[in-house]
């Protein structure tokens, strides 16, 4: 049989957490099945003294919502993708993925997209965060909540040799590192 | 020539003693240990070879296996969604032992009212839960999807006592089965079929709200024989749910009783053709016989369309009749549009077959039976030609399922017929993968309760392989890629699996119900590890004839993983267990790195190391005899330019006068003398030994890459050395320049040391770039 169903039943559902955080980044790149799921990596980098995110997405899913919130029909990842496209990219992940330093909402820089396979790959950066200042990294990710209640969207932080893993989920959106 | 070998054996002798001197001065005594080389042979792990099964891999002078035969009348309630069988199994006993008993296989008790299977997993309170999911977790009665045993009686009617043990059914014999004898018995069931999109089952319905329909794959859906044989006895191992299945090879024949206006095909030969075809589709399955390059329509959307409407009341039997087979199962519905077309494999015609419900559509028509021949094709010149008549791929949602000449697949498009890539390639990946299974384990019939891997991880492999000649053979279907893109096999793709943290890890030779990620652990790695075997370690020639050999030796019989470790070494005369060892029983990973590079300079002075070991001992230097010594070039300043600039017998009046001793002119002349020496220490801080492949680079522009065989590493896993020679002076090494290795962490990889760019670092700078 195909292997990625039987992750999903077992051990999305049942299986601690953890677990959950290893298999996530495999299987969201290697599923046929439709899993609703992002992986988001948010890390500190000491040379550029700044917060990089990078986000990874479903492209089908990332079209479906453009299209259903803005009535944009969204060609991300084909050849007839438009700066248009791009532009309503970043303005749902504005919209939908908001980071906070130190208990203040800050803005960030939409660097770039790219892709790979299924996937559309983000590249947030928050400039200007030295080291010494930062105590405390909040992700707010509802990407795709607002079309799917089981969209799960996993976040790695990492910053300065400390970790943490959050699923968020609808009910739950908001993920902190405390440094 | 005496002097040669003289002073090449002065020379070894004295450095092995020096090096032995060294080791005894620095080491303080230790306790001893077991052989903890990872070359060591896999005497421990595996059985002892028997006469069942051979020291070779091959199937031993008394290798048996048990047959079981079906004779079934099956019909289908499609009104209450239930299944009623009588059967009639012939049980032979090939095996040199009585059997007091016999284990029957109930495995739709897994879904039993309060199955224990449900309770197999510890749970923490989750995040939060979909309402959906709450309602199903928590306030639904659960489903009663058990068999119901009306009885088990002998040929001549008498019942037969029997005991129920979950998914197992003991049935006592009157008087044990003689070794050599057959035994037929009767068992009536029914069952409620469950929904197979809701509770994640291999076998159900899909109901159609729109227009009232189901559509049914259906398997494991009858009592069927366990398998006994030379290893596990009974492979009564309960069934769990994600352990497989282990079945004996059968002859089948079975009748199933479906509405009038279903389509069904199933495992097996149609028996029946001219009672359940209409004329039309009588007319088209000729053509399609005779169609090799494409499928053609045996029935179509707009006829399926109208059956839809009908729900008759009437009834139809269509008989199949399937022979040397480890199982049946069989798809029916209205709902389905049906295609075929055929396949020449050797001198024989199969038929390649796909049936979908119009939701399939247009994917379907376009891609199934295309990926059904294709892959008929690839893995019959992989193994052996296909040798059942037909494969057929149906169309069931989120199913990946397969079973003996047919599987059910996922893959559909959205609503309005659009579909992404993501569906398109998902769908033609997962049917390229299910009707592979019909090689392993359908045919190569291993015992998949016991061992997911050698299925499921063989047939990744070779779906990976089957891919690839896809992409060649359709270039405009995978379009714009320009290679398919596959979700595994590559070694790149499996380092996020390998790098991951070990406690959730398990090693491939472990049971499928017992590892935490079953994907990798039991397909995307041992897919993995076949195609760097066959890519890095053997070479294809190798491993492609040994591969062969086992499927040869295999089909249509009862493979260990034994089995196949030891005939891929038998036929490849290529030593394994290293390679065994660290990919299948261990949960090793790869990382080798270049850990120190130091330059050296010929000199015809007794180096430091030859003063410093003299110098302990109180030899004079005079004692020694005439030799050519390396000398570390730790202060480059203090080097004269003589001694970098000078080749080697220039400055080494030794080499000199061996030369001219023992070398015409010519010889002399032909001679490129290196000037450049250099000791490279390579580490493997990963621990799993693998080829290690360098790309050297030099001053002149010229690249040299070197693959040092695995066996570097068997004396000391960890580190090795070597001294390199060149004319040109040495830039830059890189070890595992094509990822061949699936290395864990290439930041390791090269002198000098490359600042490797960060994923984000290349984005940031690509952007600024434009």
């Amino acid at each position: 049989m195909v292997c990625t169903m039987v992750m999903k039943q077992n051990t999305m559902k049942i299986l601690k957490p953890v677990f959950l955080f290893l298999m996530l980044p495999l299987f969201a790149f290697t599923g046929a099945h439709k899993f609703y799921i992002s992986v988001t990596n948010v890390d500190y980098a000491e040379k550029d003294e700044a917060i990089q995110i990078i986000t990874r997405v479903f492209i089908d899913d990332m079209n479906t919502v453009l299209k259903e919130r803005y009535g944009y029909p969204a060609v991300l990842g084909t050849d007839e993708e438009s700066t248009v496209d791009k532009e309503f990219l970043e303005k749902y992940l504005r919209t939908k993925f908001l980071v906070e330093i130190n208990g203040k909402t800050v803005t960030y820089d939409f660097i770039g997209h790219k892709y790979d396979s299924d996937m559309v790959i983000c590249y947030l950066e928050v400039p200007n965060v030295p080291l010494k200042t930062l105590k405390q990294i909040g992700i707010t990710n509802e990407v795709l909540t607002d079309i799917y209640d089981d969209q799960q969207n996993v976040v790695h932080m990492k910053v300065n040799g400390k970790k943490k893993s959050h699923v968020l989920i609808k009910s739950r959106i908001k993920g902190m590192l405390n440094l | 020539m005496i002097r040669v070998k003289y002073a090449f054996a002065s020379v070894l002798i004295l450095f092995a003693a020096l090096s032995f001197a060294q080791e005894a001065v620095t080491k303080e005594k230790e306790p001893g240990h077991y052989n903890q080389s990872k070359f060591k042979q896999l005497y421990e792990e595996f059985a002892t070879p028997n006469t069942y099964r051979s020291a070779s891999g091959a199937p031993g002078p008394d290798y048996y296996q048990q047959q079981a035969d079906y004779v079934m009348d099956i019909r289908l309630d499609d009104k209450n969604a239930k299944l009623f069988g009588e059967e009639t199994i012939t049980y032979t006993n090939n095996s040199p032992d009585d059997l007091e008993y016999l284990w029957v296989q109930l495995d739709q008790n897994v879904r039993e009212k309060d199955s224990k299977a449900a309770l197999k997993n510890g749970s923490g309170i989750s995040l939060g839960d979909s309402p959906e999911k709450f309602v199903g977790n928590y306030m639904t009665e659960s489903f009663d999807g058990g068999f119901n045993i009306d009885y088990v009686k002998d040929a001549s009617g008498k019942a037969l006592p029997f005991t129920i043990n979950f998914t197992m059914m003991r049935v006592d014999l009157p008087t044990p089965l003689k070794s050599g004898d057959k035994f037929s018995f009767d068992v009536k069931w029914n069952y409620n079929i469950p929904d197979h999109t809701v509770n994640r089952a291999r076998s159900g319905y899909e109901f159609f709200e729109e227009d009232g329909n189901r559509a049914y794959v259906i398997a494991q859906f009858f009592p069927r024989m366990a398998v006994y044989n030379d290893v596990e006895g009974w492979q009564n191992h309960q069934f769990w749910g994600n352990g497989e299945f282990a079945l004996p090879f059968g002859d089948y024949e079975v009748n199933i009783t479906v509405p009038a206006d279903h389509i069904l095909d199933g495992t097996g030969v149609l028996q029946n053709r001219k009672e359940v075809y209409s004329k039309e589709m009588m007319s088209r399955y000729e053509k399609a016989k005779k169609s090799y390059d494409k499928p053609v329509i045996i029935v179509t959307q707009a006829e399926a369309e109208a059956a839809e409407k009908g729900f008759s009341e009437k009834t139809k039997t269509w008989k199949l009749k399937a022979e040397n087979v480890r199982d049946f199962g069989f798809a029916t519905s209205r709902k389905f549009i049906w295609d075929m077309q055929a396949v020449k494999l050797g001198n024989r015609d199969v038929m390649a077959v796909s049936m979908y419900p119009k939701e399939g559509n247009p994917l379907w028509e376009e891609y199934s039976t295309k990926a059904v021949a294709h892959t008929l094709k690839s893995y019959s010149s992989h193994t052996f030609d296909y040798p059942y008549p037909k494969a057929i791929s149906v169309h069931a949602k989120r199913q990946g399922m397969e079973y003996p000449m047919i599987c059910w697949n996922y893959g559909r498009p959205n609503k309005d017929g659009s579909y992404s890539d993501r569906t398109k390639y998902g769908m033609i990946s997962v049917i390229i993968h299910e009707v592979g299974h019909n090689f392993f384990p359908m045919i190569v019939n291993s015992d998949e309760r016991q061992w997911g891997w050698m299925d499921e991880g063989l047939d990744t492999f070779m779906q990976y392989m089957a891919e690839q000649e896809f992409g060649e053979a359709y270039p405009t279907a995978i379009a714009p890629n320009d290679k398919y893109p596959s979700r595994r096999g590559d070694p790149a793709k499996i380092v996020p699996y390998m790098s991951g943290d070990q406690s959730t890890i398990s090693p491939i030779m472990s049971n499928p119900e017992n590892v935490f990620q079953l994907g990798p652990n039991a397909y995307g790695k041992p897919a993995t590890a076949l195609n760097i075997l066959r890519e890095t370690v053997m070479g294809r020639e190798l491993f492609d004839h040994a591969f062969k050999t086992y499927s040869h030796r295999w089909k249509f019989k009862h493979p260990t993983p034994e089995d196949f470790f030891r005939t891929m070494e038998d036929a490849s005369a290529v030593d394994l267990d290293w390679y065994w060892r660290g990919w299948f029983y261990t949960t090793d990973y790869v990382d080798m790195a270049v850990k120190d590079i130091k330059k050296y300079y010929v000199s015809d002075q007794p180096n430091k190391k030859m003063k410093a070991y003299l110098a302990e001992r109180g030899i004079p230097e005079s004692n020694l005899p005439p030799m050519v010594y390396l000398e570390e070039y730790d202060d480059a300043a203090m080097v004269s330019p003589e001694l970098k600039n000078n080749l080697p017998s220039e400055t080494s009046k030794t080499l000199k006068e061996f030369m001219m001793d023992n070398m015409t002119a010519a010889e002399r002349a032909a001679i490129k003398e290196p000037k450049f020496f250099y000791e490279v220490t390579y580490n493997s801080p990963g621990g799993l030994p693998m080829p290690l492949i360098v790309e050297y680079t030099y001053a002149d522009g010229s690249v040299k890459n070197v693959t040092y065989p695995p066996e570097i590493w068997r004396k000391n896993s960890k580190e090795v050395s070597m001294v390199i020679s060149s004319t040109s002076e040495l830039k830059g090494i890189n070890i595992d320049p094509k990822m061949e290795t699936a290395d864990i962490d290439t930041t390791n990889n090269s002198w000098p040391k490359k600042e490797q760019e960060s994923d984000f670092d290349k984005m940031k700078n690509g952007v600024k770039g434009k």
